[in-house]
């Protein structure tokens, strides 16, 4: 799975090489900011549940989502959201497209579902809801960077 | 492929919950100590040759036969393949102790290894004892415990005494070396 160090190991086993000092560099850049990735990780933990809540309502507060749905908004929210708190631990985008991208989109749109209201909850959560109250300002740049990807893949 | 963050998020997966500060406590540890982990993996890649050259020389010194005609370490070019091979497993070990994570060793190098070197005809008891003395040398070297000059440089001034965790866990992974090949 990509994160942190297996982008730098599979690059050096597919040259047959051991690991150089150019590698090193770029895992001891990965550890550095591995301090805010970690704190992010922490922090959305404790407040997953809270960010939810606050993303459906706003997101079904204008009315034009079927009100019998959103709890099942609600669990598929906060599985983006535990994936995402999965790559901050992992330092790489690998749970988000393992898990959360790949087929996901396809599910959704399968099954009918709007992706827009999954992008609006997560746009919500990026702009709408302080972060900065929970955590540090580096893990709130680590953590809107994730958001930002999954809403970019989700568009 | 893992590696000491992704096998915890993997384990979380498993239980479908988001990762707290208890379970983030041994990745805190892993992230500070990683200059004594970049240190312990230089002091594998830099002697490379050295560890798996003394290995192979050793191994063949408890068993001259080896490279008698005959042995399985004859004629040199066979010798050059043990070689080549010390230096494999020796790579593989520095991918997984930089990574914190077996998988890498396991998925890449060792699945497989001991029906390839039954098939060849490689006598795996030497190729464990090569093993073994790949990790007394690696440990000494990582943890300064080596007879003469200190053997690698690294990038912080810390001094091996410090890398005695780093190199048990080293330790443990020619152990997996081992146990695949018995």
């Amino acid at each position: 799975m990509k994160s942190a160090v297996t982008t730098v190991v599979s690059a050096a086993d597919a040259a047959g090489r051991f690991p150089s000092m150019s590698d090193f560099e770029s895992v001891k850049g990965s550890f550095d900011r591995a301090k805010a990735r970690l704190e992010a990780a922490e922090k959305l933990a404790s407040c997953l549940d809270k960010f939810t809540n606050l993303a459906v309502d706003a997101v079904y507060q204008n009315g034009s989502y079927e009100q019998a749905n959103k709890d099942k908004c609600v669990r598929d929210i906060h599985h983006y959201l535990r994936l995402i708190n999965y790559c901050l631990v992992t330092g790489g985008t690998g749970p988000l497209d393992e898990w959360g991208i790949s087929g996901m989109r396809e599910i959704i749109r399968i099954q009918l579902l709007p992706t827009a209201a999954y992008i609006e909850a997560f746009i919500f959560i990026r702009d709408e809801i302080k972060i900065n109250e929970v955590m540090s300002q580096q893990a709130e740049t680590e953590f809107k960077g994730l958001l930002d990807y999954l809403i970019n893949a989700l568009a | 492929m893992l590696d000491a963050f992704s096998r915890t998020v993997v384990s979380a997966d498993a239980k479908g919950a988001a990762l707290g500060t208890e379970d983030l406590a041994n990745l805190r540890k892993y992230v500070a100590d990683a200059n004594k982990r970049i240190d312990a993996t230089l002091a594998i890649t830099q002697n490379v040759s050295c560890i798996a050259a003394d290995a192979i020389a050793g191994m063949v010194c408890e068993n001259t036969g080896l490279t008698q005609p005959g042995g399985h370490c004859y004629p040199t070019r066979r010798m050059a393949a043990c070689l080549r091979d010390g230096e494999i497993i020796l790579r593989y070990v520095s991918y997984a102790l930089l990574a914190g994570d077996p998988s890498v060793l396991e998925d890449r190098c060792l699945n497989g290894l001991k029906e390839t070197y039954l098939a060849l005809g490689v006598p795996t008891s030497n190729a464990i004892r090569a093993v073994e003395i790949m990790k007394i040398a690696t440990v000494a070297i990582m943890t300064e415990t080596n007879t003469g000059r200190k053997m690698f440089k690294g990038i912080n001034s810390g001094s091996g005494a410090q890398c005695q965790d780093i190199a048990a866990e080293a330790a443990s992974y020619f152990d997996l070396v081992t146990e695949a090949l018995s």
